[in-house]
């Protein structure tokens, strides 16, 4: 959007303003410079979440390698960062230690990370760097466990995660009201308050719901759409995905033999089979009527989970005759596609406003943190350029757009979503058209949308909320004129 | 053995009316009509998606509360015995404002029957429900021979916080439970929220479980119900973890399996429940005393032990205190006196030899002025002049020494005057000195001394005198030389000779006038000083003495004014004593009775040794 000031100039100018303004502070300098720094790495993606939901889990599955976690000798978790680098290596942060090498122990589907000899809460961050195409525009951020807010109603562990990462993934069993509670504490500030775009629900663990029946995942599925419709969810974040992190692991790392022991499963008639595994106890301590090791069972258990087991047996039962095919399909179920799908639309391809709201928001921090002379002057900056940036205006109409207070029609709804970029920001999925279409046929659309939302921008039968998101379309719309013009010239 | 317990209960009633505590009367009315009910009322909680609903279908085997994913139960589900399965959902009206739940009469609620197949529809509060009516719930009967023997079942929304237990509906208010379990799913071990609420719970109710659900879903389930009752053993929860499956329970029933059944977990979770049934009459009920008892006398106690210290506190600041400051005060005034004395005192000598140092400084002046004068004039030439100069300097001196006088005299009452400054009054007496007009005329008349003058006879002769001599000297000498006698030489010496002495004799005169006059004035002077001093002493002593008795009789009021208020505050702190040890002894009875009620409560359960503290904290 060439349209005013471009967002990361803006924040580019107030971190060098906010850079003169604390010149004899080394501490807020030294901060400032980590902010500038920050706006050309990649983005800092952190999986948070209350205890157990399966965070490391899912790193895991987003990675496609057993990576994650890395804990201590007391089961304490750190915060560690995994970073595209050419060779597997991991480096400990603690308060008081120079930066140390760890000893990482490679296995078969991944790695494991030494921690002996470092005392519990001695590390503040542990940095793994792992040559995968996974990382190579987003950095990961395993967390420790989230506990209830604290008596402020803050969880420290949270505020850190809101500080260091640009978005969250946050994972919740069933977005309880705990969990909001946790989410809505980072909506203090002015940048906190400007749109919820920073945040993903994962409702996690999606392979217990309802009691690990065969269509657990589908329900789950449904219920992430029920969820996506609460509005108290809707505020606090931009969609809600349900994803099974254990299946989608077990898909992306599901070995021949894995494959070779759940084929055997499925060879037992079904009625008879399902009395197997009718619960973790009956399938590892009855005798089966195939040839199966009880680790080998195990194993299978522990991959995949008594779900997972009963899935993939179903599965393979149905037709997905290959280890390749199985894998696939465990992938497709788990959400995990849909999850990466979304981290792409709505995080990597927004980088840059990610980004800029991250150093806003770490300016706006330190200026109500530190107040002196001329803090108030640059805090108004802050809320000017959030004011006034349009890519948080289109996030501000997406999200007035998703509950229905605006009041337009499902269809108009619908195209004022796809041009603001709720369906994706790249011109093509803005504007609707195939992928492919050439620079003319993009150019008709954009025009054709420009005079059709003018028109209603200046219909005075329309409300003035109305009105008003109709002239953000207007001005998306322009943008991408201005765009296609650039480019074509 | 039901007697002795209701005989403790009732006590425990009695205790409460006599407190006049009329909501912890009906507490207990309401618990003793709950313990003479033969039904056992288990509550079922737990945070959402524990499987609390599927629980319930599995203990009585009939999928009657309504299990899904996410949110299903919204409506509190109470499953009870009935000759036929029946539902209905009941709707206490709208409570008019501040009302209390417990006093909505019966005749207020309404039945909805519920069709069979609705009952999901009904429990999520979306099907026979009116908008804006009371707090609903929804009855299922079910015909159960573990049912009929009396087991209640009470489903509840999931909740993950203390408060939001028994807020729905008070058809699932925890106080109206006799059991509770707490549904916890075997993916994870409890929760500190969990563990939370059941240090709650725990608090009120004797008999609660923790059931473990789920344990077909996961293989290391013996772990965690390990983990788990680790956990509750350190945070001291006296509750029992029952690990079940409902799934597997739901099978067994379906395919008609023992095995199965056994090793879903229900029957020992079933037995634990008729044991408690069975039971409740007696070891239950025995427990729910004990507990209540505590309850009651804690909340009992809590506001006489407030008061007792309150009471310690108020000594500090209530009558006993008014009492001290006024002691205080009587004690600063005395203080007060023998220091605007002392200090009247002194300053009054200080200014009085001050000002005749003054004074004595101004008339020195004046005398080495007369001096200077008269070392060389003649008090013959302008003696009315001098006379007239020495007149208006010694009224001058004596007025600045007067003005002086008067400002010292004011700064004096000032300064005792501040003395009194802490008690505000305006203390400077009504009091004002100027300097007397008629300093002038205090003068005593100064008449001219007597001096030698030196008049043409005197001189005439003197002259003589001095020239005879010269005469002689010259005619004598002469005549040796032969000339005669008298001859112009010798009467021009004996001319010489006169003039000299005349000249001399009249210097002589002269002295002896300027010291006359040195002496006339300076003996004037000295009377005019004595007359101005002693009149200043006077005006000193009469300043004094009249401050003295200015202050004196102020500080004769404010003594009166402080004993006055010292007297009412001893009356007062009299009667308060008398009034707080009353009150005291009276909190202390009570204290002392509550404790036998608990004592006797205790001796009801004596399994169940947790002391609460009594004693007020002396």
């Amino acid at each position: 959007m060439t349209v005013g000031l471009r967002l990361d100039e803006a924040v580019w100018g107030l971190l060098h303003q906010a850079l003169e303004l604390y010149r004899d502070d080394p501490r807020a300098t030294g901060h400032l410079r980590h902010q500038l720094a920050r706006l050309e790495q990649p983005l800092h993606v952190a999986l948070a979440g209350p205890w157990r939901v399966g965070k490391s889990t899912l790193l895991n599955a987003m990675m496609g390698e057993e990576v994650a976690p890395v804990v201590g000798a007391d089961g304490s978790g750190v915060f560690t960062w995994y970073e595209d680098g050419p060779q597997p290596r991991a480096t400990a942060y603690s308060a008081n230690h120079p930066p140390q090498e760890l000893a990482m122990v490679k296995s078969a589907t991944g790695m494991r990370v030494d921690l002996v000899g470092w005392r519990a809460g001695e590390l503040r961050d542990i940095v793994v760097r792992w040559p995968t195409r996974a990382l190579r525009q987003v950095t990961l951020l395993d967390t420790p466990a989230i506990t209830g807010p604290g008596e402020h109603g803050r969880s420290p562990v949270m505020d850190r995660v809101l500080r260091d990462a640009d978005a969250v993934l946050y994972l919740t069993r069933d977005g309880r009201g705990t969990d909001l509670r946790v989410l809505e504490s980072g909506r203090d500030s002015a940048v906190g308050q400007a749109a919820p775009i920073n945040t993903i629900m994962v409702l996690a663990r999606s392979d217990e719901t309802g009691g690990g029946k065969i269509d657990a995942l589908l329900t789950a599925r449904q219920l992430a759409r029920r969820q996506q419709r609460d509005p108290r969810v809707n505020a606090l974040s931009v969609t809600v995905v349900a994803c099974s992190g254990l299946i989608g692991l077990a898909g992306r790392v599901l070995s021949e033999s894995d494959f070779a022991a759940l084929a055997q499963l499925a060879t037992v008639p079904r009625p008879q089979l399902e009395g197997y595994l009718l619960s973790a106890d009956r399938f590892l301590r009855s005798e089966l009527p195939v040839p199966l090791d009880a680790e080998v069972r195990a194993g299978l258990l522990d991959r995949l989970g008594l779900f997972g087991v009963r899935l993939a047996t179903t599965l393979v039962r149905t037709g997905c005759d290959s280890r390749a095919a199985l894998s696939g399909e465990l992938i497709r179920r788990s959400g995990l596609a849909e999850l990466r799908e979304s981290v792409n639309r709505f995080f990597v391809d927004r980088r840059d406003t990610l980004k800029s709201r991250s150093a806003l928001a770490a300016v706006e921090a330190l200026l109500r943190a530190e107040p002196g002379r001329g803090t108030a002057e640059l805090l108004a900056n802050v809320e000017q350029i959030l004011a006034g940036a349009h890519e948080f205006r289109e996030l501000r109409l997406l999200a007035a757009l998703r509950d229905t207070r605006l009041g337009f029609d499902a269809e108009v709804a619908a195209e004022a979503r796809r041009l603001v970029g709720g369906d994706g920001v790249g011109l093509a999925a803005r504007l609707g058209v195939e992928h492919d279409a050439g620079v003319r046929r993009l150019w008709e659309a954009a025009a054709e949308a420009q005079w059709r939302w003018r028109d209603r921008a200046e219909d005075p039968l329309l409300r003035l909320a109305q009105r008003r998101g109709a002239q953000v379309v207007v001005r998306s719309c322009e943008g991408m004129l201005a765009e296609l013009a650039e480019g074509g010239r | 053995m039901a007697g002795i317990w209701l005989d403790v209960l009732d006590g425990i009633a009695r205790t409460c009316r006599e407190h006049g505590r009329g909501d912890l009367l009906q507490a207990v009315r309401q618990k003793r009509a709950q313990l003479l009910d033969p039904t056992l009322r288990v509550l079922v909680i737990g945070e959402p998606n524990q499987g609390k609903s599927q629980l319930i279908n599995a203990i009585v085997n009939a999928a009657v509360c309504p299990v899904g994913d996410g949110r299903t139960t919204v409506l509190p589900t109470v499953v009870q015995h009935a000759e036929v399965a029946a539902a209905a959902v009941v709707q206490a009206a709208a409570l008019p404002p501040g009302g209390s739940p417990g006093t909505a009469p019966a005749s207020n609620v309404e039945r909805i029957p519920v069709p069979v197949e609705r009952i999901p529809a009904g429990v999520a509060g979306t099907y026979g429900r009116r908008p804006g009516g009371g707090p609903a719930y929804v009855e299922i009967g079910l015909p159960r021979a573990l049912l009929a023997a009396g087991l209640v079942l009470v489903d509840t929304p999931g909740a993950d916080e203390v408060g939001a237990y028994g807020g729905t509906a008070p058809v699932a208010a925890l106080n109206r439970a006799d059991a509770v379990l707490l549904v916890s799913d075997s993916t994870r071990e409890l929760s500190v929220a969990e563990l939370n609420v059941l240090l709650h719970v725990t608090r009120s109710h004797p008999n609660v479980l923790v059931v473990q659900s789920k344990t077909d879903l996961v293989p290391d389930w013996r772990a965690v119900a390990e983990r788990n009752q680790r956990h509750l053993a350190e945070a001291g929860v006296p509750a029992a973890l029952i690990p079940v499956s409902a799934a597997l329970r739901l099978r067994a029933a379906a395919a008609d399996d023992r095995a199965l059944n056994a090793e879903s977990g229900f029957p020992t979770l079933i037995a634990r429940l008729h044991r408690d049934l069975a039971g409740k009459a007696d070891v239950l009920a025995r427990a729910t005393v004990g507990l209540t008892a505590r309850t009651v006398v804690e909340q009992l106690a809590a506001p006489l032990r407030a008061e007792l210290e309150s009471q310690q506190a108020e000594e500090q600041s209530g009558p006993m205190s008014r009492l001290h400051a006024a002691q205080r005060e009587v004690e600063e005034l005395r203080r007060c006196s023998v220091r605007w004395q002392n200090a009247l005192n002194d300053e009054m000598a200080d200014l009085l030899s001050d000002i005749e140092y003054d004074l004595r400084d101004r008339t020195r002046q004046i005398l080495r002025e007369v001096d200077d004068a008269f070392d060389t004039a003649d008090p013959l030439v302008a003696w009315d002049t001098f006379q007239e100069w020495l007149a208006r300097s010694l009224t001058e001196a004596a007025e600045a020494n007067h003005e002086w006088l008067v400002q010292r005299c004011d700064f004096v009452a000032r300064r005792v005057a501040g003395h009194f400054a802490r008690y505000g009054y305006d203390v400077l007496p009504p009091w004002s000195m100027t300097v007397p007009e008629d300093l002038a005329d205090r003068m005593p008349e100064f008449e001219q001394p007597n001096v030698d003058r030196f008049t043409v006879s005197q001189k005439v002769i003197t002259g003589m005198k001095g020239s005879y001599g010269g005469l002689l000297m010259f005619g004598l000498a002469l005549t040796l030389a032969g000339m005669p006698m008298i001859n112009p030489v010798s009467i021009g010496a004996g001319a010489l000779f006169g003039g000299k002495s005349i000249r001399d004799e009249s210097r002589q005169l002269l002295r002896r006038r300027q010291a006359t006059v040195k002496t006339a004035v300076q003996r004037h002077v000295d009377d005019y000083f004595v007359r101005v001093v002693k009149d200043c002493r006077d005006a000193t002593r009469q300043v004094q003495r009249m401050l003295r008795d200015h202050f004196a009789a102020l500080t004769d009021e404010l003594q009166e004014a402080i004993v006055q208020s010292l007297r009412t505050a001893k009356q007062a702190a009299d009667t308060d004593a008398a009034v707080r040890d009353q009150r005291q002894r009276e909190i202390k009875l009570r204290m002392t009775r509550l404790a036998a009620l608990y004592d006797q409560a205790q001796q009801l359960t004596a399994a169940r040794p947790a002391a609460v503290p009594l004693e007020p904290r002396a």
